[in-house]
């Protein structure tokens, strides 16, 4: 049952937009303002990454009458153009996160939302570590780095909830369908060390098209995968419950 | 003749690094002269691009093009986390 306190979460990504499909996602978010609260995107919002399909996903979210968040995913860095996609974004009106934080006020509550696009590496055990070549500990080190810039900003945030937006996952658990041969490329454990030693209520992913929609940190944080061929819908609503004393 | 699966791998690339689909996560498997791709996408272009990128990179087999086009349905019910 909905409460008032109640915080809304809608949640997708993976909408991967192109020309060919215009308009079509916008009709799907009509009526969103009386399901949620705030929109959340999960990275791959184009597909080849280009400054078209990127403005052509700002119309798609062009004035939504609830705030809308989002992160990048690695089809739209394809062009090296995430900055210029970022901007067209912001333009929008979209708060777009690249390993930093934002506090959306909803209703009386703050909601604190950190974020960025994530990256690989792999899962305790059987992961990559910082050692060897230079490409390697390249790759590794770049994902060290974002999952420390996540830390530090959960633990600035002040917010009455906090929610991880993520491309990548931090977990395997969400990752259950897809091939174990590319789970490497799919996400890293060090995101979700990160998020559960600074705390977190959600953490929100895409990336993994054909993952599974639930799953847990090893500190018991809700992982939910939200890419839409999972879902199998516009988008999810999460509805998270006020702490006792904080309204 | 070259091994299937050598096949299979360079049009799964094709249909990752080709500007016309930059498609990740399509399978592709070969039984004899027979080509299967499998997967979502998210419009019904980009499947047909994707049909034509495999069977310019293996225009000896016939491709029998099975990927879906995902639907964006209404969103259901809500879901409490407490
Ligand atoms: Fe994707
Ligand atoms: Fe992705």
């Amino acid at each position: 049952m909905s409460t008032l306190t109640d915080l809304r979460i809608a949640a997708v990504g993976d909408i991967h937009l192109g020309e060919d499909v215009r308009g079509q996602y916008r009709q799907r978010l009509a009526g969103i303002e009386d399901r949620a609260d705030v929109f959340m995107l999960a990275g791959d919002l184009t597909r080849h990454g280009t400054l078209e399909e990127g403005r052509l996903v700002a119309d798609e979210l062009r004035g939504l009458p609830i705030p809308v968040v989002a992160v990048l995913g690695n089809h739209d860095y394809h062009s090296d153009l995430q900055y210029e996609i970022a901007a067209e974004l912001r333009d929008a009106g979209v708060v777009v996160l690249d390993d930093e934080g934002v506090v959306i006020q909803c209703g009386d509550r703050k909601l604190g939302v950190v974020g960025g696009k994530g990256f690989g590496g792999g899962f305790a055990g059987k992961c990559a570590s910082e050692f060897g070549e230079r490409e390697i500990k390249n790759f590794v080190s770049h994902t060290r780095y974002i999952a420390e810039a996540w830390k530090v900003a959960l633990k600035e945030i002040v917010a009455d909830e906090r929610v991880v937006l993520s491309h990548y996952s931090p977990i395997k658990e969400t990752l259950e369908g897809e091939p174990h041969e590319i789970y490497p490329f799919l996400g890293s454990y060090l995101l979700a060390e990160a998020v559960d030693t600074a705390g977190a209520d959600l953490i929100l992913h895409g990336h993994a098209h054909k993952g599974s929609e639930k799953g847990m940190t090893p500190g018991g944080i809700r992982v939910r995968n939200v890419a839409m061929p999972v879902l199998g819908k516009a988008y999810a609503v999460y509805c998270l419950t006020c702490d006792p004393g904080c309204a | 003749m070259e091994a299937p699966q050598y096949v299979a791998a360079r049009v799964q690339q094709a249909l990752a690094e080709d500007g016309r689909t930059h498609e990740l996560g399509i399978r592709v498997d070969i039984r004899g002269d027979q080509l299967f791709l499998r997967g979502q996408v998210s419009g019904a272009q980009q499947r047909l691009r994707l049909g034509e990128v495999a069977h310019e990179t293996a225009p000896d087999l016939h491709v029998h093009n099975e990927i879906k086009v995902v639907e964006a349905h209404e969103p259901g019910e809500d879901e409490h986390l407490d």
